[in-house]
């Protein structure tokens, strides 16, 4: 793979040393202690040495299936000399001699690891698309640490070289390592192996990470039956035996979880120099350190079992998990100039549809339950339901709106949530009582705040711009910190479309609660807490998403449906009356009142099958006898069904009336012919007096 | 309505040099109608689903969400001022459009209606039942395709077989394929088919259709429709014992054998005039039309192009008459679309409007629908043009002439044949493949044809020839080295 980025890295000594993105961006200007705790953390150091960095610990990744996952070529390579392979890798040279006699035997050993229960094997992959893929590589959040990809040109145009301001997380050669298939179901869950939440997971469907697979391997056409599969050995025991002792001398359960017969042993530091940190040294793991980054380890080691302050080590983590690559900290970090042409959403919410939001004082923000939650997993699906296709089936999002999606960590990260809470505290505050029928008021339309103007509500889009969900307030954010946002947004995120209401902590509405502030607040608080209804002002039906609703004129739409069958004439008439009519044996099916008719079966899933009325006081007509020959429309849209009885034409027009239907019966009147005309059960009929030959009027309302 | 970009893996088969591809619509995005906040009012989804021209030159064409649209100003050079009307709407799923006088035919999931604006305003007034009378269970699968028209007049409409919940295919002429009567009837003509999605005639008027690889069907076939005539997937073969039936199988099914060996053993089965070898021309086929551009599109008139779903790209077909049946050759042509193809029309200025939407499936391409225009940009490719059956070989034409000497070199040409396996499996892989030595080969004084003496040619296998080696007399190489000839009947002169 040729990434841009590459391009950065030819040349200069910057590069051959193992990457901590978040060292290399925010320590490695000057030497200090805490650019050495991070390092001494992230590079494995502590696994071996002990000390206490009160970072989450690094591990490397699971090795009981890597003989299913990664080509064995490629493995022994690694294994060999990890960063010729793997640029940027921390993984140490651990081997003193890298024979092929070796190498074979720790392939062996660690084939020997495979689980007892092998998990079922994937089905076959039946389609891949690489530029779908790419696309989504490209704007999911992959680039947040990884460098774009080639083929891919954010919407403002490609980044300048320049503005990418530190190095990328290396792929090597990804071809030569996995097959289609293992390098999908890697990026499908990534923390299955990297159980240590450095490459975290992103909620998607398999097609998608197959997809992102097919473009990252470049694969060529769309059949991923083609795909090389990765074979592993079976092991052998003699040489899975002297594997193990390769893979006890080199240490490698201090960083890997291996069975407790390799276990490695610590390694008690004498000094504070020498050893790892030389360039040349022979005994144990080198690593090929810059100067940057030894002289911050050399700081470090001589205060290497002191703890960090709360505030130190939550900052530390952000920058070991690299959070910072997407979110901003007390100013600092976000992603740099150029990553931030690959960030994309919803251009009518500005910076805010796009980036995601800041972590300054997040652990004084949400509830630690509600972030612990994000970092390790997400909450539970809440109408994931509504839309599930082939290709989505989303999870819940605060911020659907952000093409970025927030990865989670997994439990290795359990801790954070409460470490940021210790850290960004804030003095407590708790509402009291909370008027929750003034917060209903307050958060809608009806003389409130209006806040679903731009703010969706559980499922319920907003009626403007698609802001962030607010129902769940009350589980997710802490009250002093709401309170404090919401008399001053900008004071929080710069540059926000968020106005505030209570500007000064004087509230907009002088008249609900009397005007005070914290009750006005508390009583938001309240109503999201309650999860008893919604907000004022929603339109009275689900007017979004698929449903039609007809405005000024009669809307026609065929469809399958319920007791019509499948050649059904919905009619939808503006007044609120519906009828569905029979298009095969042409008559008068079912009618009903209130909301018309919701597509999105019709319209939109490639599964459509029968609908009902989503209205209400549904009536219906015996089943008709005769031949649907069509309808036109006249110039108010109103139908005229044509059919045919008994070999006469016959004709019949239906229009929308309030609580009714007109309905008029024409044809060619002759002495053996009346038609027979059906009228509904339920619904009171009027019928026009002094009849015209060949023509017949019937009002019919609801009772 | 941004220009199609990021087409990442369609090099291979792309040929850029002669044909250009612009956007006239296409969704923003990939995930657009898959994506869970789409909705169909955002902007005109053109899912396009069948395409004709109006007697005033515009494009009318079908969406699935059940409109009609037509589009003026398709074909200026840069389409930036195309307009859109709505004609018609409320329709179930259309899948095919047909412009008849002043009226527009469409076919819904359940009829074909006729679609008449009776005042002139541009707008459809009228919708009458113009055909009808096949089954309609309700299940997901149900599609109706056409109409299309064949050289005697004859409105011809195809049905898909069910799928999925209320599945019925024992029930009217699912699988089927048929024409109108005057009075709307339904027809029975043809049977045997699984997904018979693309409708179209040859220049002779000759109806064919194309079908896509799933149960019964080992790969993509285009068949000739006829009366009488059996093709392959028997799901809806039930339908052979109702009145109207134009044929009654003689035999079992012959399943699990060679396809060569199954065609044998029931007359009434008649083998597609072209198979389109899976992966190696696409994989499912979803319509075709025959170019009759007057050499507005290139070097191809008579020439059918297939549109292809999954790799969102066109094929092209010669086909011969040996013994009184079509058989002939499918050739790459272009890829690199926007999205899963499934409409193809030729716009009266010899360029080929492509309609898309991938709603539903899997496919090639960066956007869930739209539509693209496919132009002749005047630079002839070096093409194998025509590939034709002779008793003892074959002969390429060629669309410029050759480099003699690479021409007349046995090394330069590759052939290899091969069959299908006919069983109730979806698709098949290539069996019994074996090789043909090419023994001979004479190049025509005109450089623009050569004679290929070959060894091993098998009646009913699809023999598939690389010519790498070959040169145009200006040094170019071929811009599809590849060919697949499906040898029904080996001539006998």
């Amino acid at each position: 793979m040729i990434f841009r980025t590459a391009i950065l890295l030819a040349g200069a000594a910057l590069g051959a040393e193992p990457l901590v993105t978040g060292f290399e961006r925010f320590h490695a200007a000057t030497p200090t202690v805490e650019g050495g705790r991070l390092l001494y953390n992230e590079l494995g150091c502590v696994n071996c040495h002990g000390g206490v960095t009160g970072l989450p610990a690094m591990r490397g990744p699971a090795l009981a299936t890597v003989n299913q996952r990664v080509r064995s070529e490629w493995l022994r390579k690694f294994i060999a000399d990890p960063a010729s392979v793997h640029p940027g890798t921390v993984m140490p040279q651990v081997l003193a001699k890298a024979d092929a006699q070796t190498l074979l035997a720790i392939e062996h050993y660690l084939a020997s690891l495979k689980p007892k229960t092998a998990s079922k094997a994937p089905a076959k992959i039946m389609h891949v698309n690489g530029a779908r893929g790419g696309e989504l590589f490209n704007t999911l959040g992959c680039v947040a640490c990884h460098a774009p990809g080639k083929g891919f040109v954010p919407p403002d145009g490609l980044p300048k070289d320049a503005e990418f301001t530190h190095r990328s997380v290396a792929f090597g050669d990804l071809k030569a390592k996995y097959s289609l298939d293992s390098l999908a179901t890697f990026i499908v869950d990534p923390l299955k192996v990297r159980t240590d939440g450095r490459m975290p997971k992103t909620t998607m469907v398999r097609q998608d990470a197959v997809d992102i697979a097919g473009y990252l391997l470049e694969f060529q056409g769309s059949d991923g039956r083609t795909d090389v599969p990765v074979v592993s050995v079976a092991a052998d025991k003699n040489l899975a035996i002297a594997g193990r002792k390769a893979v006890i001398a080199g240490q490698c359960a201090a960083c890997h979880d291996l069975p407790k017969d390799a276990a490695a042993k610590p390694v008690a530091l004498k000094k504070n120099e020498g050893g790892c940190l030389d360039a040349d040294h022979t005994k144990g793991p080198r690593y090929a350190l810059s100067d940057a980054q030894r002289a911050s380890l050399k700081l470090f080691l001589a205060k290497k079992d002191e703890a960090a302050s709360p505030k130190l080590a939550a900052d530390l983590t952000l920058h070991a998990l690299n959070c910072v690559a997407c979110h901003e900290r007390d100013g600092l970090g976000g992603p740099d100039a150029a990553r931030k042409a690959y960030f994309q959403g919803d251009h009518n919410l500005g910076d805010t549809g796009r980036y995601p939001p800041p972590l300054t004082g997040v652990g004084g923000k949400l509830r630690p339950e509600w972030l612990a939650n994000v970092l390790t997993e997400r909450p539970a699906a809440k109408g994931a339901d509504l839309f599930t296709t082939h290709y989505s089936g989303e999870p819940y999002r605060i911020r659907p709106y952000l093409k970025t999606k927030m990865p989670y960590y997994g439990p290795a990260v359990a801790d954070l949530a409460k470490l940021l809470g210790v850290a960004d505290a804030r003095a407590p505050l708790k509402f009291e009582g909370g008027d929750d029928t003034a917060g209903r008021k307050l958060l809608g339309t009806q003389g409130g705040a209006g806040c679903i103007t731009c703010h969706r509500w559980g499922d319920r889009p907003s009626l403007g711009v698609q802001g962030p969900d607010i129902s769940n307030i009350a589980a997710r954010l802490q009250e002093g910190w709401l309170r404090e946002y919401l008399i001053h947004p900008a004071g929080y995120r710069p540059g926000t479309l968020m106005p505030s209401f209570w500007p000064g902590g004087k509230s907009f509405n002088p008249t609900i609660l009397g005007g005070d502030t914290d009750k006005q607040i508390a009583a938001i608080y309240k109503f999201a807490e309650s999860a008893n209804g919604e907000p004022e002002g929603f339109p009275q039906n689900r007017n979004g998403e698929f449903e039609i609703v007809p405005k000024d004129r009669p809307v026609v739409q065929r469809a399958f449906l319920d007791g019509v069958g499948v050649r059904a004439v919905l009619v939808g008439f503006p007044t609120g009356v519906n009828l569905a009519y029979d298009g095969d044996k042409g008559g008068p099916g079912l009618a009903w009142k209130g909301r018309f008719f919701d597509a999105y079966l019709t319209w939109f899933s490639r599964f459509p099958t029968f609908e009902k009325p989503i209205g209400e006081q549904v009536v219906a007509w015996p089943k008709p006898a005769g031949r649907f020959l069509g309808y036109r429309l006249d110039a108010k849209g109103n139908p005229t069904f044509l059919n045919e009885q008994g070999g006469v034409r016959v004709e019949e027009t239906y229009e929308g009336i309030e609580n009714g239907l007109r309905r008029t019966v024409t044809w060619a009147p002759t002495p053996d012919f009346a038609p027979t005309i059906h009228h509904p059960a339920g619904m009171a009929m009027d019928v026009k007096h002094h009849p015209e030959p060949g023509r017949r009027v019937f009002t019919y309302l609801w009772k | 309505m941004k220009a199609a970009s990021l087409v990442l893996f369609a090099a291979a088969s792309l040929s850029a040099a002669s044909y250009d591809i612009a956007d006239i619509l296409t969704a923003s995005t990939a995930a657009d109608t898959r994506a869970k906040d789409w909705k169909p009012g955002d902007g005109l989804a053109l899912e396009v689903s069948g395409m004709d021209w109006t007697a005033d030159g515009k494009l009318a064409l079908t969406i699935r969400k059940g409109e009609v649209w037509l589009l003026d100003g398709v074909l200026t050079p840069k389409p930036d001022k195309v307009t859109y009307q709505l004609f018609a709407s409320g329709l179930h799923e259309p899948l095919g459009l047909l412009r008849d006088g002043k009226d527009l035919l469409v076919t819904q999931r359940t009829e074909t209606t006729r679609l008449r604006d009776t005042n002139g305003d541009g707008v459809a007034d009228e919708y009458l039942t113009a055909g009808a009378g096949w089954n309609v269970s309700g299940a997901y699968h149900g599609y109706a395709y056409g109409p299309k028209r064949d050289g005697q007049g004859q409105l011809w409409i195809t049905l898909n077989l069910d799928m999925g919940d209320h599945s019925d295919n024992k029930a009217p002429w699912r699988g089927w394929g048929g024409i109108l009567d005057k009075d709307g009837k339904f027809v029975p003509m043809v049977a045997g088919m699984r997904s018979p999605c693309g409708l179209g005639t040859n220049l002779a008027g000759d109806m064919f259709c194309v079908d896509q690889q799933g149960t019964w069907i080992p790969t993509t076939p285009i068949y000739h429709l006829r009366k009488g005539a059996f093709f392959l997937n028997p799901e809806g073969i039930a339908s052979e014992n109702r009145p109207g039936s134009p044929l009654k199988l003689s035999a079992k099914i012959p399943e699990k054998r060679p396809y060569p060996e199954a065609v044998k053993a029931l007359p009434e089965m008649r083998p597609p005039a072209v198979w389109m070898p899976y992966n190696k021309v696409g994989r499912s086929g979803t319509d075709l039309v025959t170019c009759d551009a007057g050499g507005k599109f290139g070097p191809f008139d008579g020439q059918m192009f297939v549109a292809e779903f999954t790799d969102a790209k066109i094929s092209r077909v010669f086909m011969e008459k040996v013994d009184g049946e079509y058989q002939g050759a499918c050739f790459p042509f272009v890829g690199g679309f926007a999205s899963g193809i499934v409409r193809l029309n030729f716009a009266p200025d010899g360029s080929l409007m492509v309609g898309m939407t991938s709603r539903g499936w899997s496919s090639l391409g960066t956007k869930a629908y739209g539509l693209q225009r496919l132009r002749f940009n005047g630079n002839a490719p070096f093409a194998i043009k025509e590939m034709k059956a002779k008793p003892d070989g074959f002969e390429l034409t060629f669309t410029k002439p050759v480099d003699v000497a690479r021409a007349g070199d046995l090394a330069s040409y590759r052939m290899t044949n091969y069959t299908l396996f006919y069983s109730s499996a979806y698709g098949s892989d290539e069996i019994q493949t074996a090789p043909n030595p090419i023994t001979g080969v004479q190049v025509a004084a005109d450089g623009l044809s050569v004679r290929l003496k070959v060894d091993g040619l098998r009646e009913l296998y699809i023999h598939e020839l690389h010519a790498d080696g070959l040169r145009s007399a200006a040094g170019e190489s071929l811009d599809h080295a590849d060919a697949y000839y499906t040898l029904n009947r080996r001539p006998k002169n």
